[in-house]
């Protein structure tokens, strides 16, 4: 029984040392990516904004500027893309939709963001485009890489459409969690008006507005709270600064398109640190728990096995000792030979030998 | 000798777990019926 326990534990053992590796290097770069069909929403708010009135030109103060972002990942599309370059990869199409305190639209930003679900390293294809333009992302956008690391990454402004580097500015503490803290600052930048402007104002398009002579310029510094392990940001925040200037040498006095401080609603907030905080621990157990603590308790039970084993042979030789052919196993096995009985006390003085006397005896001894 | 194939087992079962989990952690479904949102949900 010993020994069948023994080589249970060195197949437990052996299963365990190997399992945590494969885990490791094997299924977790296979394994670990961004879901090609995911649906998430997040609700943005800038507090005491100033919005353009475009029918006056001018910024107006407003109570809450929103913006509701919504990414939804494109499965069809990741699919097709995979049967033909075997690639897995993210087709998100996403929309940024912001309203102002009336509740009115202000602009709606349509994107098509393509990605490798692994690495998280841009992807051309799939009509990836920013408000219907096809455009060529390089760096990262929305989130960052699984296994982040404390450097600087490019991140892809969809204002300018251009890449500029984002700055690793150190390590923070967020509700316990060790997060890495970026930052990224566009210098005022001449852009492009959005395709789809304010309804309600009669004639208002990015044509007619450029053709009065106006420019968009635009600003921003963006801060993440980045979850390393899974590369998502828990928070967010953004200073954004839009200004419609005139051409240099016009005289004309820029006007405020939007300024705010853009942060996260806190029930979003909420909501994403906890599904961040759970998916961190899938990815721990694939990186760290598992890689580690399956080889140590596969060296625990190989441990237990070698003792079990000893303890057996042990009894084994002391059996032998009392006349058993030692053979390891505790239980005595196929060749264990019988320990010679002992014959019956001698009969008594007086008693007569009956038919079981020495006869009998001889027979036991002899069998 | 059967401590070495006792491993062997242990071994061969890792491996095959491993190599399962890989298609089996790809099941992915289809794309969200739920449209791009033109209006922030109420906050709770």
């Amino acid at each position: 029984m010993r020994r069948r326990l023994s080589l249970v534990l060195v197949a437990l053992a052996a299963f365990l040392a190997v399992l945590g590796p494969m885990v490791r290097w094997y299924d977790y770069p296979r394994v670990v990516e961004v879901p090609a069909n995911q649906y998430q929403t997040v609700v943005l708010q800038a507090k005491d904004a100033t919005l353009i009135d475009y029918s006056t030109l001018t910024g107006v103060p407003h109570q809450t500027v929103t913006i509701v972002q919504t990414l939804k990942g494109d499965a069809a599309a990741a699919a097709a893309e995979k049967k033909r370059t075997g690639r897995d990869v993210v087709v998100w199409d996403g929309l940024s939709y912001v309203l102002g305190t009336d509740g009115k639209m202000i602009s709606s930003i349509p994107e098509v963001y393509v990605f490798d679900a692994h690495t998280q390293e841009p992807v051309h294809c799939c009509g990836e485009s920013v408000d219907g333009d096809p455009v060529t992302r390089t760096g990262i956008e929305y989130k960052f890489p699984f296994d982040t690391q404390p450097r600087d990454y490019q991140y892809y402004d969809p204002q300018t459409r251009t890449s500029a580097p984002i700055l690793y500015q150190g390590t923070r503490e967020y509700r316990g969690m060790k997060v890495y803290y970026f930052t990224q600052t566009i210098p005022w930048t001449r852009v492009v008006f959005p395709k789809t402007m304010p309804a309600g104002i009669t004639g208002l398009t990015p044509a007619s507005i450029t053709a009065l002579g106006y420019q968009r310029w635009y600003t921003t510094t963006r801060e993440f709270w980045v979850d390393p392990v899974t590369g998502a940001p828990v928070n967010g925040e953004e200073q954004h600064h839009e200004e419609l200037r005139f051409a240099k040498g016009s005289g004309k006095a820029p006007v405020t398109v939007f300024e705010g401080d853009v942060k996260i609603r806190p029930d979003y907030l909420d909501a994403t640190f906890r599904q961040i905080s759970s998916q961190r621990q899938l990815v721990l157990g694939m990186t760290t728990y598992l890689p580690w603590g399956a080889p140590v308790l596969g060296a625990v039970l190989l441990g237990l096995a070698f003792l079990f084993e000893a303890r057996g042979r042990s009894r084994g030789d002391r059996k032998g000792k009392r006349g058993s052919v030692g053979d390891g196993d505790e239980d005595g096995g196929a060749r264990q030979v019988p320990p010679p009985q002992r014959a019956p006390a001698a009969p008594l003085l007086g008693q007569a030998v009956g038919p079981l006397g020495l006869d009998q005896v001889d027979q036991s001894e002899a069998r | 000798m059967r401590a070495l194939l006792a491993a062997a087992i242990g071994v061969a079962v890792a491996l095959g777990v491993a190599l399962v989990m890989v298609p089996l952690a790809h099941q992915g479904g289809p794309t969200s019926p739920k449209p791009l949102l033109t209006s922030a949900p109420a906050h709770p």
